[in-house]
């Protein structure tokens, strides 16, 4: 084979691997998370296409596909345009720095977090886009809420990844992974990491506009937010830019907290890669559980409270949790180590609550209400 | 000068120019996001993913926004209403001081001893590692400002919102 053909090919096939295992679970999530919202409401879901209904996202994709493409008359055609198309890219780009199994990532930069954070947040311009040039009332809102809830979360979710890079030592995705190797050695299983996971967990639902934080799309009070104005194909590329979003977010969080690829058996001489890809996708399919699971069970939260938590309950506690690694790493020995960031960490979490647990059930004044 | 580079300097300089140009602020708004990826593109070329990654963080995430805010709250936004003209009335005063920032920016490229080093050779625990380091070595002075000048903005910024709501 020619150097040129090989060089190419070798760039070219990790990123055609990881978009059609990435596409198929997308196409597979959908299904799985109207089959288990509907065991959640008591229902049986998608039961008509297929066995299971497995074939419904196939059914969905080809009436989207076949759909009429609407457009409003006010609406700013170009950039009306571009916003489903600027919602994909970023969720995509994501995946390019994501270790799906040992020794096999798209591109090993030595800033993989970083750059996953960065893109992440330039998802919030599309939401935007889409709101605004629709030249709708319920679009804009949606847009102004989406811009206001991924700027403020964004906050907290930089510095829960603060303390993973500090005990990593290094920005690069493998490198972090490779951190978390021995038992007990993912970052979850610290009193820092667990922290952390869950800060970062809470704050990559509210980028993706997940409910309870799907303020954006809120569909008893603004119609469908951002994408009211939208359909056929441009509204599954807002979907599919929406889960793919959530999936590679996902997939950050099971490198940064979860041990990524590693798990017994990833280091086997002959099978590793397929244990350790099997150990990804277990642990990602964990948290996309979770996802449903809060989405089944959690009302949406209000704007104030969303805002709130944000700003006076997620980032005072992830700066307190940036103290309590420093204070691990420099503890003289593990236990105390432990004990003193442990014991910090429940700390701060009962005084937050306390401090923010009296705004929360003030009784509420109406003007014209005597 | 390669092709990518070329391609990239194309979009960044029609980013810019469409930023200045168009009427519509939001439309001007994303043009400039265009020219903020044009930058970050040159320092991706450049092997100089971190601040590749900061001014994409830094600059679409946060400052993008924040201009966005601002127009918000402003009138006018579609650009119909005063005057349409292409160029102001002081536009040979424009071209003047960008020429003269262009010459000045040419010569003291040409001056520095940056040029000379600069595809930037990276020690071997890479460039993330050399920032750090020196920013907590030789720039920790500067570092240590930037942050209680940073945490006094917050905290000032925090005062502003506090005396609205007892106001009322």
């Amino acid at each position: 084979m020619p150097d040129g053909v090989a060089l190419t090919l070798s760039v070219l096939l990790p990123i055609g691997i990881v978009l059609g295992v990435f596409l198929t679970i997308f196409a597979l999530l959908t299904w799985a998370e109207r089959k288990a919202l509907g065991r959640i409401q008591n229902r049986l879901g998608p039961n008509r296409v297929g066995p299971f209904g497995l074939f419904q996202p196939i059914a969905d994709a080809l009436k989207l596909l076949t759909k009429e493409d609407i457009v409003p008359q006010a609406a700013d055609k170009v950039v009306h345009f571009l916003a489903p198309v600027v919602t994909v890219a970023p969720a995509f780009l994501i995946l390019a720095v994501v270790p799906v199994a040992k020794g096999f990532v798209p591109v090993d930069l030595n800033i993989g977090v970083l750059f996953a954070l960065a893109v992440s947040t330039a998802s919030v311009l599309a939401l935007f886009m889409a709101g605004w040039a629709s030249h709708n009332k319920f679009s804009l809102l949606g847009a102004m809420r989406a811009v206001a809830q991924v700027v403020s979360y964004e906050v907290p979710m930089v510095l829960a990844a603060v303390v993973v890079l500090m005990a990593a030592g290094t920005l690069s995705s493998v490198g972090i992974v490779e951190a978390q190797r021995g038992f007990g050695g993912w970052f979850i299983c610290k009193p820092w990491g667990l922290v952390g996971f869950v800060i970062f967990q809470l704050c990559a639902m509210a980028e993706v506009a997940r409910t309870p934080f799907d303020l954006p799309e809120a569909e008893s009070e603004i119609v469908a937010g951002y994408h009211t104005e939208y359909s056929g194909f441009k509204f599954a590329l807002f979907q599919m830019g929406e889960y793919v979003a959530a999936l590679t977010m996902g997939g950050i969080t099971v490198t940064m907290f979860l041990g990524g690829y590693l798990g017994p058996g990833s280091d086997l001489p002959k099978i590793g890669w397929l244990v350790s890809a099997c150990w990804f996708f277990a642990k990602l399919g964990i948290i996309i559980i979770i996802n449903i699971w809060a989405r089944g069970t959690w009302p949406r939260v209000r704007v104030d409270q969303l805002l709130g938590f944000a700003w006076k309950m997620l980032l005072p506690l992830s700066l307190v949790n940036i103290v309590a690694m420093a204070l691990w790493h420099f503890a003289p020995n593990k236990i105390a180590g432990w004990l003193v960031s442990a014991a910090l960490l429940v700390a701060a979490i009962f005084g937050l609550v306390k401090i923010n647990a009296g705004k929360a059930f003030e009784k509420r004044s109406y003007r014209f209400i005597s | 000068m390669n092709a990518i580079f070329l391609t990239l300097s194309a979009v960044t300089v029609l980013g810019a120019v469409l930023a200045v140009s168009l009427r519509n602020l939001v439309h001007c708004l994303l043009a400039l996001v265009l020219f903020f990826l044009g930058i970050a593109g040159h320092f991706f070329l450049m092997r100089a993913d971190f601040l590749g990654a900061v001014q994409i963080l830094i600059y679409i995430g946060a400052v993008a926004v924040l201009i966005l805010f601002a127009i918000m709250l402003t009138r006018n936004i579609a650009g119909t209403e005063g005057a349409r003209r292409a160029l102001g009335g002081a536009w040979w005063l424009g071209v003047g001081v960008s020429a003269a920032l262009a010459g000045l920016m040419i010569a003291m490229t040409r001056r520095s001893e940056l040029a000379s080093k600069m595809p930037y050779g990276a020690t071997e625990e890479g460039v993330v590692k050399d920032i750090g380091k020196l920013l907590v070595t030789d720039w920790v002075v500067p570092l240590e400002i930037m942050a209680v000048l940073l945490t006094a903005a917050l905290i000032g910024a925090v005062v502003v919102a506090l005396e609205e709501t007892k106001k009322r």
